[in-house]
């Protein structure tokens, strides 16, 4: 199991197994935004690469 | 008119002096340990203050990376809409999220952390409403805002800052209150 340090105000110590797990659940879910997001920037990309649209394009269309 | 005795500025003061009607007051400076994965900062909350300010400055992050925030215990109901881009593309993302267990709240990385969390109503029966800028500072990286909730009533008096991946080092974590009356 991975070891990590918690800082609770001006302690640090190594979490217990509980906080090890919460730790990875909350470190879990930030990566799968991050990749949903990037897997929307990709698809995005492909939809323009098909209409022959530049970003800015794109941008000047839809706005974002 | 000088800084008076055991104030740390004119503007921003440790105390509210008689007769000063508003002013963001310090409340806690927390400094992050070495290579912590996440930061929780205690009592920050209370019913003095409403609204707060929370700083993130200094220190190193030993991986380009962000910091979640959660509020008290609570782990569930944060919506939030997000939109950011990278410095060297002219692509914004737009990004929703409902109910999910935190919040994009800092950058952090090698250049330093960098946070600036507006906080709303954490210690009162109502939800908890959030605004930030977050700027990595890297060529290569992203700036963004967040704006949401935590959708419940709970009345919060800590908060946890936890990175995305890998650590952090140093830095600060100021707490202000923006005076009632």
């Amino acid at each position: 199991m991975a070891t990590y340090k918690i800082q609770i105000d001006n302690e640090v110590r190594d979490a217990t197994p509980a906080e090890v797990a919460q730790i990875e659940a909350r470190q879990a879910e930030a990566e799968a935004r991050a990749e949903a997001a990037e897997a929307r920037a990709v698809a995005r990309q492909a939809v323009l690469d098909r209409l022959g649209l530049t970003e800015q394009e794109a941008q000047l269309l839809l706005g974002s | 008119m000088g800084i008076p005795s055991g104030y740390t500025s004119a503007q921003v003061v440790q105390a509210v002096p008689t007769g000063i009607n508003s002013a963001l007051v310090l409340i806690s400076s927390t400094t992050i340990g070495n290579a912590v994965s996440s930061v929780t900062v205690s009592n920050a909350f209370s019913s003095t203050y409403d609204a707060y300010q929370i700083i993130v400055s200094g220190g190193v992050a030993s991986t380009d990376a962000g910091l979640t925030m959660h509020f008290g215990s609570t782990t569930t109901g944060y919506y939030f809409f997000q939109n950011y881009s990278f410095y060297n593309s002219s692509t914004l993302t737009i990004d929703n999220r409902n109910n999910q267990s935190n919040f994009i709240a800092a950058a952090a990385t090698a250049g330093g952390l960098h946070g600036n969390i507006f906080v709303n109503s954490p210690n009162l029966a109502k939800p908890t409403r959030f605004d930030l800028v977050r700027a990595h500072p890297l060529t290569t990286s992203l700036g963004g805002i967040v704006l949401g909730f935590e959708n419940s009533n709970t009345q919060h008096t800590a908060f946890t800052l936890t990175t995305t991946t890998g650590t952090v080092t140093g830095g600060t974590i100021r707490v202000y209150g923006y005076a009632n009356s």
